[in-house]
């Protein structure tokens, strides 16, 4: 037999679902504007009818509903388009990262400008002109030794300034690699406070989205893979459970990096990526202090070429036999080059000339330790050169013969503006120069494209997403007006429950009064 | 699809930025004159921007040269035309002096004159174009006609016996176009040394009053005046080249001037017009982002 109140409770069950999705509505409106929110909904159902099957029930015709609950709340998300994000976010953390240094390096070079190095090496080539034409004008001999010194400084300053960008890079890997460590720490702690939950029948959703907005940020800096493992206890079928992120690698097995509340830290290799003398030290790869206390080291061509970690690591400069190899470490290593040829020409040619005392010209260029071979970083003029421009050797003549007015030597050092060099593979030192800015040209182009083609590509996943799990406003009022009138509803029907009751209590068993 | 306000929000914002963008890098354009700024906006332009640059700069340098070279020949066929008037005066006396019926006071008044040519065509052997002695070969520093006269190979310094000339028989050359040298400097020496030994004799035969020997200067200083003349002449055929070759560079110029322009300078018209057009998308896009984000439901329920 029901219950004469089994109404009410119907109702009453009626009232209290509909409010949790009032409710829920009002935290969906709430998050409207939350990054990483995903909205979420009250999965309603029916409750076990009246009377329960089972060999003991009663028997009775009929088989009454008694109402609704909310069976969960879920929160609206699509798992594959998660890892499509996190796939190109993966790329655009590289991409993103390289396009910045090659334009920070375009910025320091700064060509085509007035001011760069090639302007620089065409006014010294003008001036030792101007200084063929005017040997035995002191002011075109200094004109000349001080355009000499603008090319110097020229390729000092740029190397300064790549070895400070070099350095930044440096640090940006150590803070990368502290952010890392730090999300793995936030992951493995969401990990923990998942997994007491769940087991209780509970849906952690807010605790969800917050792990789903790390994992979309670690997958910036490293390529992960991810795995759930489900909670023990009463947890519901939906619930996500505990992750496990693991570094996908090119070669070797991967390392799992969170495992329920326990995370790895990592460290580069070497520890510190400035030495003693303040140099940039070349990286080798990342420490990883396992989890369950097993240690490995990853050599950075094990590292998959994605993710800003990577990237960086190629900017700075990796380890290789014959030395360091990346952008910088390359660009470096060109200019050096460059700067040696150039010095070493200069020198050749100006020693074989006679100053104006008419004796043998010295080093035009002169390293700051000697005995060291010229580069960008220590080529200046000869310091005896700046002081005093009688000592520049203009001259061809015999020594100890001065004159004054021959300029050949000078024609001569003017004309190694034209001369390949052996040195350079067979070019001059301008279109050497020409190449390299050509190359970091080229390279900036090509990056630039893929920078913007994966960001369009996570902007279009990035959309989707948004298109599945962002809250609508128009869709959380609609719904509100539809749980508002579903719970009015279920006020009326207590209502009329009521007035049936009244009917019972105060009606009945009056008859004749 | 489902669309939510965020989404559209999100969109408007990157078409914004996006727009943002495209203007900036117009304006870039608008305010440097150049289609590229650093390498990767393109890097075939700016490697040959480079290359047109170096060519530039060198062109001004060659025509800076040039100067050079004119002030040079000029100069130089300025002081031999001197040398050539006082040569032509001396051969002038010579005709007289020669007619044999010169009195004594004449005859002072000759050499007295002879003596004033001498010193002249010495001074202009000294001719110097700002700090340069222009007939010093390339002893530019020191005067032709110096205090023990004009240089002599006496081989008197035992150290140095034979290359105390050479630095005045040197050339001076002047780059006027890539690997075209041109010698800019008169080899005086031995003309004005030859000159002015010819002065002494005359001096000398003139005191001497030997008639049948002052009859032999009318040759010489025809002679010399000749030597002069051959002189000037090869200037001018230098000028001449010099003219050539500044009609050269100045094409050259205008050549590499052209091309430069052509690689890397902008189109203005071509750009502001691009940038009125992405002014008015920009536009477009605030007044359809501000219409389409503001109304919802939440406006119309009570």
């Amino acid at each position: 037999m029901r219950s004469t109140f089994m109404g009410l409770e119907t109702n009453k069950r009626g009232l209290y679902t509909q409010q949790s999705a009032l409710y829920t509505t009002g935290h969906n409106i709430s998050n409207a504007n939350t990054d990483g929110y995903s909205r979420q909904r009250v999965n309603m159902q029916a409750t076990a009818g009246y009377p329960g099957v089972g060999l003991n029930s009663g028997t009775m015709p009929g088989f009454i509903g008694t109402g609704v609950e909310a069976g969960s709340i879920q929160r609206i998300r699509d798992s594959f388009v998660d890892h499509q994000f996190r796939q190109e976010a993966n790329k655009l953390g590289y991409w993103e990262s390289r396009s910045q240094a090659i334009s920070q390096m375009e910025d320091v070079l700064n060509e085509p400008s007035h001011y760069g190095l090639q302007k620089s090496l065409s006014q010294f080539w003008q001036s030792l002109q101007d200084l063929a034409v005017n040997p035995e004008n002191a002011g075109a001999r200094a004109v000349a030794i001080q355009n000499g010194v603008a090319v110097a400084e020229s390729f000092n300053y740029i190397h300064k300034s790549l070895t400070e960008i070099q350095t930044n890079l440096g640090t940006e890997i150590n803070v990368s690699t502290k952010d890392i460590n730090s999300l793995l720490q936030q992951i493995a702690e969401l990990n923990r406070q998942i997994t007491q939950v769940e087991p209780n029948g509970y849906m952690p959703n807010d605790l969800y989205d917050a792990r789903d907005v790390l994992l979309d940020e670690l997958s910036m800096y490293i390529p992960i893979e991810i795995a759930y493992e489900k909670s023990g206890g009463r947890a519901l079928a939906i619930a996500e459970g505990s992750v496990t992120v693991t570094l996908k690698l090119d070669e070797g097995d991967p390392v799992t990096l969170v495992a329920g509340n326990h995370s790895a830290t990592l460290t580069t290799q070497p520890t510190s990526l400035i030495d003693e003398d303040k140099n940039n030290r070349p990286i080798t790869g990342i420490h990883i202090a396992g989890i369950a206390g097993e240690d490995s080291t990853i050599q950075h061509s094990d590292l998959l070429d994605v993710g800003k970690m990577k990237s960086l690591m190629n900017s700075y400069g990796v380890a290789e036999e014959e030395g360091a190899t990346g952008l910088y470490p390359n660009m470096l290593t060109e200019l050096n080059r460059m700067a040696a040829a150039f010095a070493n020409q200069i020198n050749a040619i100006h020693m074989n000339g006679t100053d104006l005392n008419g004796n043998q010209g010295g080093y035009f260029f002169d390293v700051k330790v000697n005995g060291e071979s010229f580069t960008a970083a220590n080529i200046m003029v000869d310091a005896a050169l700046e002081n005093n421009t009688s000592l520049l050797a203009a001259s061809d003549s015999a020594p100890g013969n001065p004159e004054e007015g021959n300029g050949k030597n000078a024609q001569r050092l003017a004309d190694a503006q034209s001369r390949p060099l052996d040195s350079l593979g067979g070019s001059t030192i301008e279109t050497f120069y020409q190449s390299v800015i050509g190359e970091l040209g080229v390279e900036g182009l090509q990056v630039e494209k893929l920078k913007t083609n994966t960001g369009t590509l996570l902007g279009a996943v990035e959309h989707r997403r948004a298109s599945i799990s962002s809250v609508s406003l128009d869709e959380e009022m609609t719904d509100m007006i539809k749980f508002q009138q579903a719970y009015n509803a279920s006020a009326r029907m207590i209502t009329v429950i009521d007035e049936t009751l009244d009917k019972i209590i105060n009606g009945m068993g009056i008859v004749g009064r | 699809m489902r669309v939510t306000q965020s989404m559209l929000s999100n969109n408007m914002l990157r078409n914004l930025s996006a727009s943002y963008n495209k203007m900036g890098k117009l304006q870039d354009q608008l305010t440097t004159g150049k289609k590229v700024n650093r390498p990767s906006d393109d890097p075939v332009t700016v490697m040959k921007g480079m290359n047109f640059r170096k060519q530039v700069d060198k062109v001004a340098q060659f025509q800076r040269n040039l100067g050079e070279v004119n002030n040079w020949l000029d100069s130089s066929d300025d002081a031999l035309d001197h040398v050539g008037s006082a040569l032509h005066r001396a051969n002038e006396l010579m005709l007289n002096a020669a007619n044999g019926t010169l009195t004594q006071q004449d005859r002072e008044s000759i050499l007295a004159e002879i003596k004033e040519l001498r010193k002249t065509v010495q001074d202009l052997s000294n001719t110097k174009v700002g700090d340069k002695y222009i007939f010093s070969g390339t002893k530019t520093g020191t005067p032709l006609f110096g205090e023990d006269g004009y240089p002599k190979n006496d081989n008197t310094d035992l150290d140095n016996p034979i290359e105390i000339l050479t630095g005045f028989t040197n050339s001076v050359e002047i780059e006027v176009f890539d690997g075209v040298m041109l010698t800019v400097n008169t080899n005086g020496i031995d003309m004005f040394k030859n000159i002015d030994e010819m002065f002494q004799d005359i001096e000398d035969a003139i005191e001497s009053t030997n008639p049948s020997e002052i009859q032999g200067f009318i040759q010489a200083t025809q002679e010399q005046l000749d030597v002069v003349l051959m002189a000037r002449a090869n200037i001018g055929a230098r000028q001449n080249r010099v003219e050539m070759m500044e009609h050269r560079l100045t094409a050259q110029e205008g050549i590499a001037k052209k091309q430069m322009s052509e690689n890397e300078d902008i189109e203005y018209e071509e750009v502001i017009t691009e940038m009125i057009t992405e002014e008015s998308i920009h536009r477009a896009a605030l007044a359809i982002g501000a219409r389409i984000i503001q109304p919802s439901l939440v406006d119309f329920l009570r």
